[in-house]
């Protein structure tokens, strides 16, 4: 029987239990639509913005013990709209003509780098189960039963009467007003509306500002729901709020309030009636108790996929767009050739000297920390690839590097099989995976396939890892996803020095595959497609199927990267290696760095792996003083800095797309053989004069 | 060699939101033929070829290559059965040079690439392959350019570079969309030289949708006029021009009158 008898009074239940989280949602998805109608910026960013005026709000009422109206005043009514109207002013109205993906880049190095950033500034540190406090007096304490079936907290009341209040503000705001009619024209086209006289950018700060303000209001409403604050929660919530802005969307506001309304009921009455079904099929019961947290992630992945309207909805484009120049590409461009050489020279002799100097001087925990940065390197190759190579940005690559790692976890202990094979197996499964899951959203392009692997990504987190075939279940949480080193012939993998060979051996054997890649007739097509989609079709050329070539490539570089890692700490390790957060961090890394290149990939690696331990914690002062006890005071710095300055580091996506270090080499390239062209005049002017100075830029 | 017709297209229609853009259009285009399409703004001109081209799905209305019908097949697909494309607004790869482009055509056409040729350093182009592509840099004055990006180029060259990297699929029917848009009269009647060149070398058909009928009158046998979604006239391109329907078509009733 799916149904008792109180089914109707469950089911209001659930409605009542729902409403509150459902407004919330809405709220955040409200903001969300805001700025992508006003500046085409799909702001990823937002949670983190939630969170900051969450926790400046807990900051301020229990560690400060102000009262309520000057906390929530400081940290929801001044906070929140001035970091809405700072990254407008200082990030995104420079990137107006940035493609929609570049936009996205940076909004995801801004929710890496905005909440580390508030926390080292603020001196937060969320205190593990203290429960955030509500903006209302014994809020968590009284209880209203209206209807006698739920009782609803003074906290949930209050979080409906409030988002309600400002979604109302909302629409009179848009119906009313003139800068509401001035957002309205501004969403048509920012030029038409500056040629009318209004100052488009004013409205776009106005709309960030009203945007940040919603987020800081979700984030404080919000945050009694939680045991801790934490910014992965709150980044967990923009994605629900992306799959309630994808119901309307995108543009519609009372669709995208429907939405988070929608998800919010939703996930209630699944949460009610879902514990019925299990006792009929007991397999589905990994499935129920995970699938009400994961239902935000079903939905908008079921929604890009199986919506057709939203793939003609891909981009709103400006009708006087043609005036602006064009967007650079998304992994740029071609190099001269003197910059490779010198590159790859240095690379040599630089790898070598430390190669042999951590293998020869260095002790057990530095030659752990510098396979794990090979490894990462490694598994950094698999954005290469997909970024680098394809184009596009997959927020998924730590998922498809733990199938890797946990397919051969379970073939080692389930199949006796030999690790190294193993991991071979798991990676070809993880490139199984990239494949299949490429196929439904590849036609989505652009933001849309972004969201949908993400979407992917979280779903894989809160369900799939579940099962016992996938994570080990209940067995794996008492004795850990354990992997046993290898041995290789002679060589016994479980002294470390010999696994940091083999880790090398195996990045050096990728980086030249992906460079034969490049190189080869599989680069060449997706750079083609990179360059003009329509020209390539028309050429023959298929995309979808150049498209999945790319993804199976890249989840299998991801998934032996992820194997070796795992195999590499004997253990998976998942929710610390290869978390959704994770996929994000890895991306804002690898683009900051440079995702074109091979050594981009490899610094992202070095930079993963020993920035904190060599550079925040003080021990290259260390060794140049030859001292550790002269490392200066200051030291160690707080390993948040790594988010702070690679999430920053990420906002030059946009416009130095093939990366910081790239760029700088560049440009410094450019210097010296300006110096050789002015010391040598005239030797070889006609060299220098084919040299494209600023790729890109169209003449 | 049958009497099955290269390109046949039978009663094409198209309708954006109720407005029929194109309507129940017959085509035919033979071996080796040069035939125009002309109308004025708004004709449904490019709503046509990007039907012909599947770029667009149309509402009803067969396309055959060859006597098979490709309604229902994707562009790419079309492509390899040998229809090659210029676009209007040119659509060039950025960041490859000029001589990249033609050797992606290449390699496309050939079909051989595979992931482990590329594995084992087998992907980089041949001494043919280089060969082949500068024979059509050549026909089309391109070879000094060879090593440029595509960025450098000019309009025109742009479109030259275009019709080569088309040509490098050995296309037998060769589509252009307004090849002389944007461009000033020199550049058109070079630009319609070098076509007429490299179409006597390869001996391809051409379908070219134009709006200058001087350049359309120079280099097609056979001309088709469509106006408000129809097909008003058909036949030689001399004497369709000189038709009355066409003028009054391009110039209102009053300009047919006088």
């Amino acid at each position: 029987m799916l149904l008792g008898a109180s089914a109707g009074s469950d089911l209001l239940r659930a409605l009542i239990q729902g409403t509150p989280a459902g407004t919330v949602y809405a709220l955040l998805a409200l903001g969300l639509v805001l700025t992508y109608k006003t500046s085409g910026v799909f702001n990823l960013a937002l949670g983190a913005q939630a969170y900051v005026s969450a926790a400046l709000y807990f900051q301020a009422r229990v560690t400060w013990g102000w009262g309520i109206v000057p906390s929530l005043l400081v940290s929801v009514f001044l906070l929140a709209p001035a970091i809405g109207w700072v990254l407008e002013r200082f990030v995104f109205r420079h990137l107006r003509t940035a493609s929609a993906v570049a936009k996205l880049v940076v909004t995801i190095g801004l929710a890496v780098a905005l909440p580390a950033l508030f926390d080292l500034v603020v001196g937060f540190q969320s205190i593990a189960g203290q429960t955030p406090v509500g903006i209302v007096p014994g809020g968590a304490t009284v209880f209203y039963d209206p209807f006698g079936v739920y009782a609803l907290s003074r906290n949930e009341l209050t979080a409906v009467a409030v988002a309600a209040l400002a979604m109302a503000g909302l629409a009179g705001l848009f119906r009313y007003t003139t800068v509401g009619l001035h957002m309205r024209a501004v969403v048509e086209s920012p030029r038409m509306t500056e040629l009318n006289g209004i100052r488009a950018d004013r409205v776009s700060s106005f709309s960030w500002a009203l945007s940040s303000f919603f987020a800081g209001l979700a984030g404080v409403l919000i945050a009694p729901r939680f045991n801790t604050l934490a910014a992965p929660d709150f980044f967990n919530l923009v994605v629900i709020a992306v799959a309630a802005a994808a119901i309307g969307m995108l543009v519609s506001l009372p669709r995208t309030l429907a939405g988070g309304l929608g998800l919010g009921l939703l996930i209630a009455v699944f949460q009610t009636f879902l514990p019925r079904w299990s006792d009929s099929w007991p397999w589905l019961n990994t499935v129920r108790q995970n699938i009400t947290p994961a239902m935000p992630f079903v939905v908008l992945f079921a929604v890009l996929v199986f919506w057709p309207a939203i793939r003609r909805s891909r981009a709103a484009s400006d009708p006087l767009a043609g005036v602006d120049p064009p967007p650079p590409a998304l992994a740029s461009l071609s190099r001269s050739r003197g910059l490779t050489v010198a590159t790859r020279a240095f690379a040599v002799v630089f790898l070598t000297i430390t190669g042999l100097t951590v293998f020869f001087r260095a002790d057990a925990s530095w030659t752990f920390v510098v396979t794990q940065a090979v490894i990462l390197s490694l598994i950094f190759l698999s954005i290469t690839v997909i970024t680098g190579l394809a184009g596009e940005i997959s927020l998924c690559q730590g998922t498809f590097a733990a199938v890797g790692a946990f397919a051969s976890f379970q073939l080692v202990n389930h199949m006796g099989m030999s690790v190294l094979v193993a991991a071979l197996v798991g990676a070809v499964i993880a490139s199984a995976v990239g494949a299949l899951l490429s196929l439904p959203v590849l036609r989505l392009g652009g933001i849309w396939l972004s969201i949908a692997t993400l979407a992917f990504a979280y779903f894989f987190d809160s369900v799939m890892v579940k099962f016992s075939w996938v994570g080990g279940g209940q067995k794996a949480l008492e004795e850990g996803t354990r992997l046993p080193r290898p041995t290789l012939g002679p060589f016994n993998m479980n002294d470390n020095r010999t696994f940091l060979v083999l880790s090398i051996v195996l990045l050096v054997v990728v980086a030249f595959a992906v460079v034969r890649i490049r190189e080869g007739t599989i680069g060449q097509t997706l750079r083609a497609l990179r360059g003009s989609e329509l020209g390539a079709q028309s050429i023959g050329i298929s995309p979808a199927r150049a498209r999945v070539t790319a993804f199976a490539i890249s989840a299998f570089i991801a998934g032996l990267g992820g194997a070796l890692l795992a195999i590499h700490q004997q253990n998976v390790n998942y929710s610390s290696n290869f978390s959704p957060f994770a996929s994000l961090f890895w991306l804002v890394l690898v683009v900051s760095l440079g995702a074109r290149t091979v050594e981009g990939a490899m610094q992202a690696g070095a930079a993963f792996g020993l920035f904190d331990a060599v550079l925040l914690k003080g021990a290259i002062f260390g060794w140049i003083l030859r001292s550790p006890e002269r490392i200066p005071s200051f030291f160690p710095l707080s390993p948040t800095w790594t988010y702070v300055l690679f999430g920053l580091g990420a906002l030059q996506f946009a416009r130095h797309p093939e990366g910081l270090v790239e760029s700088g080499k560049r440009r410094s390239t450019e210097k010296v053989e300006q110096w050789w062209a002015a010391r040598h005049q005239g030797v070889e002017p006609a060299e220098q004069a084919a040299e494209p100075a600023e790729p890109g830029v169209i003449s | 060699m049958t009497d099955v017709p290269l390109l046949r297209a039978r009663g094409i229609t198209k309708a954006f939101s109720g407005i029929m853009a194109v309507q129940h259009v017959d085509a035919v285009v033979a071996e080796g033929e040069r035939v125009g399409l002309i109308g004025p703004n708004g004709a449904g001109k490019t709503t046509f070829f990007n039907c012909l081209l599947g770029v667009i799905p149309t509402d009803q209305g067969v396309v055959e290559i060859d006597g098979v019908d490709v309604s229902g097949l994707p562009v790419h697909h079309r492509s390899k059965r040998g229809i090659g494309r210029t676009f209007q607004r040119i659509e060039l790869f950025a960041e490859a040079t000029v001589r990249e482009h033609l050797l992606i055509a290449e390699r496309t056409r050939r079909a051989d690439g595979r992931l482990w040729k590329d594995l084992i350093g087998r992907g980089r182009p041949t001494v043919d392959e280089i060969e082949r592509c500068d024979r059509i840099l050549e026909l089309l004055g391109l070879v000094e350019l060879a090593e440029q990006p595509s960025e450098h180029l000019s309009l025109g060259q742009g479109r030259l570079l275009e019709v080569g990297r088309a040509l490098m699929t050995e296309p037998r029917l060769l589509l252009l969309d307004e090849p002389s848009s944007g461009l000033d009269h020199e550049e058109t009647v070079d630009l319609a030289r070098t076509l007429r060149d490299a179409q006597a070398d390869r001996g391809f058909a051409v379908l070219l949708v134009e709006h200058d009928v001087e350049f359309v009158a120079d280099f097609t046998d056979r001309c088709l006029v469509l106006d408000a979604g129809k097909l008003i006239a058909e036949g030689p391109t001399g004497q369709v021009l000189a038709s009355d329907a066409v003028r009054e078509a391009y110039l209102g009733t009053a300009g047919a009158a006088s």
